[in-house]
């Protein structure tokens, strides 16, 4: 059956496999707390009425100042390696990662960027995404410099690209080198910030792996979502053009109603 | 820039010859010097000489009239002399400083070759060429390297991914015979229970010899 579905591709790992939908680091920044996936969206996909969704990829840019762990948050998702010498990136660097999120196909490209000054100029020419890509702002949970920086990391991003379609999520990175109350601290800090650039906030350590997978899958699930959605969207604004019988269903259930009874959607997206 | 100094060498000896010309002369051997050479002790000469003359003419009040004047325009022209000579002396020091630093300068070399603080202005960059990690590239050629690096790439997923779907069975093999089928199968077993390395290596040796007998 699976072979149907995946025409492009062969079956992806089993821990790529997103069934439910993937919960939240902190209630307190979060992008939406609902638990499931839209009802419109299971609906499509239970269907396989997801049109193109499946063969699409989504952009996902990782930003922040140099060795607060970009590249090694990246290599523990894709290749669950850590390497503890540092290579600072050059210019900018991908990944694929292929997923299946409520049955249909669904692939991430992670955009890697350099962090160091002197590529700023090569890796802003790779911010831009065509429908809103998710921008990751990852800074180091032990310097706080990093946490400041972040706001102009992501000024720079969403300089690229129409601020309410993309997701932003804020990420501190080497949360094994902290513990108890400097964790806290720095955790209380960081969701102040996330609060302020209207981001999903999670703690992650790349070393030990630590809520590395459960983040991607955060951020795969909601880019998943969104598309789906805005590919709904788009194929019953067609129908009404054409003006068939659809047209009075369509009035009676628009989706973009639903939209604006989710608690938390925080103007974006 | 070359002539000056060698003027100024010439006038030197004319000066060292007008000054024994002067010992030889007395007093009245100021009076026939060029105005430029003058020192203040020809002034000095000057006045003792028109002094004497004034004395001669006895003291009639006109004679003493024109006395004060003649004093105040002596005064006027020592002062003059005296001012004069400092900054030539000023002026003479300043060049032997500056004759020293430009022999310094050639001494050690062109500046390029030097190494030494050249002053570029704001925004350059000195680069060492002897330096085997100077920057050579622009930042142009790194933006084409990193596309075609990206290009690259993303075309080696593809083939992966490809390879993958064979590998797992999901595309059959070309032309697939009695023996293709084997093959096949072979593969299913294999994508189903990442197996040993001795089988792989036998899979591989399989595919190997297929395509070898497909090709002859």
């Amino acid at each position: 059956m699976r072979s149907s579905l995946t025409p492009l591709g062969p079956p992806v790992s089993r821990d790529r496999v997103i069934a439910s939908f993937p919960k939240w680091y902190t209630p307190e920044a979060c992008l939406q707390l609902k638990e499931h996936f839209h009802g419109h969206v299971s609906a499509a996909c239970q269907r396989r009425n997801t049109g193109t969704v499946g063969l699409r990829l989504s952009k996902v840019v990782v930003v922040g100042d140099l060795y607060v762990g970009k590249t090694s948050l990246i290599y523990r998702f894709c290749k669950n390696v850590f390497d503890r010498d540092y290579k600072a990136t050059i210019g900018v660097d991908f990944e694929i990662e292929r997923f299946e999120i409520a049955g249909i196909p669904y692939s991430l490209q992670i955009w890697d960027t350099a962090g160091q000054e002197k590529f700023k100029c090569i890796a802003s020419a790779y911010y831009r995404g065509a429908q809103g890509p998710v921008i990751i702002t990852a800074f180091d949970l032990t310097d706080v410099q990093t946490l400041e920086h972040t706001r102009q990391w992501l000024q720079d991003a969403l300089r690229e690209n129409e601020a309410n379609s993309c997701f932003i999520f804020l990420v501190g990175t080497k949360k094994d080198l902290l513990s108890g109350a400097a964790c806290e601290q720095a955790e209380a800090e960081a969701v102040h910030m996330a609060n302020q650039m209207q981001a999903e906030y999670w703690s992650v350590s790349a070393k030990t792996g630590e809520n590395v997978k459960a983040f991607f899958s955060r951020v795969a699930a909601l880019a998943f979502e969104q598309s789906v959605l805005q590919d709904l969207e788009r194929r019953n604004s067609a129908q009404l053009q054409v003006g068939d019988g659809d047209l009075i269903r369509m009035e009676g259930s628009p989706p973009k109603s639903q939209d604006s009874k989710q608690p938390s959607s925080l103007g974006c997206c | 820039m070359e002539e000056p100094p060698l003027r100024e060498e010439e006038e030197g000896e004319e000066e060292e010859e007008e000054d024994a010309e002067r010992d030889e002369a007395g007093p009245e051997g100021a009076l026939g010097k060029s105005p430029f050479r003058l020192t203040a002790e020809d002034v000095y000469d000057i006045s003792y000489v028109m002094g004497r003359e004034l004395m001669a003419l006895g003291s009639d009040p006109r004679v003493t009239q024109l006395q004060f004047k003649i004093v105040r325009v002596l005064e006027m022209l020592e002062a003059l002399v005296s001012e004069g000579n400092l900054a030539v002396e000023e002026l003479r020091m300043e060049r032997d400083s500056l004759r020293k630093e430009v022999e310094g300068l050639r001494r050690v070399g062109p500046p390029d070759s030097a190494g030494g603080e050249v002053n570029l202005g704001p925004d350059k960059v000195v680069v060492d060429l002897t330096d085997p990690n100077r920057p050579r590239f622009t930042l142009q050629e790194l933006r084409d390297v990193l596309q075609e690096r990206n290009r690259l790439k993303s075309q080696l997923l593809v083939a992966q991914e490809e390879l993958q779907c064979y590998k797992s069975g999901l595309f059959p093999l070309p032309r697939e015979g009695p023996r293709g089928r084997r093959e096949k199968d072979a593969l299913l077993a294999r994508a189903s229970n990442a197996s040993s390395s001795k089988e792989e290596k036998t899979i591989i040796k399989k595919l190997y010899n297929y395509s070898n007998k497909k090709h002859t």
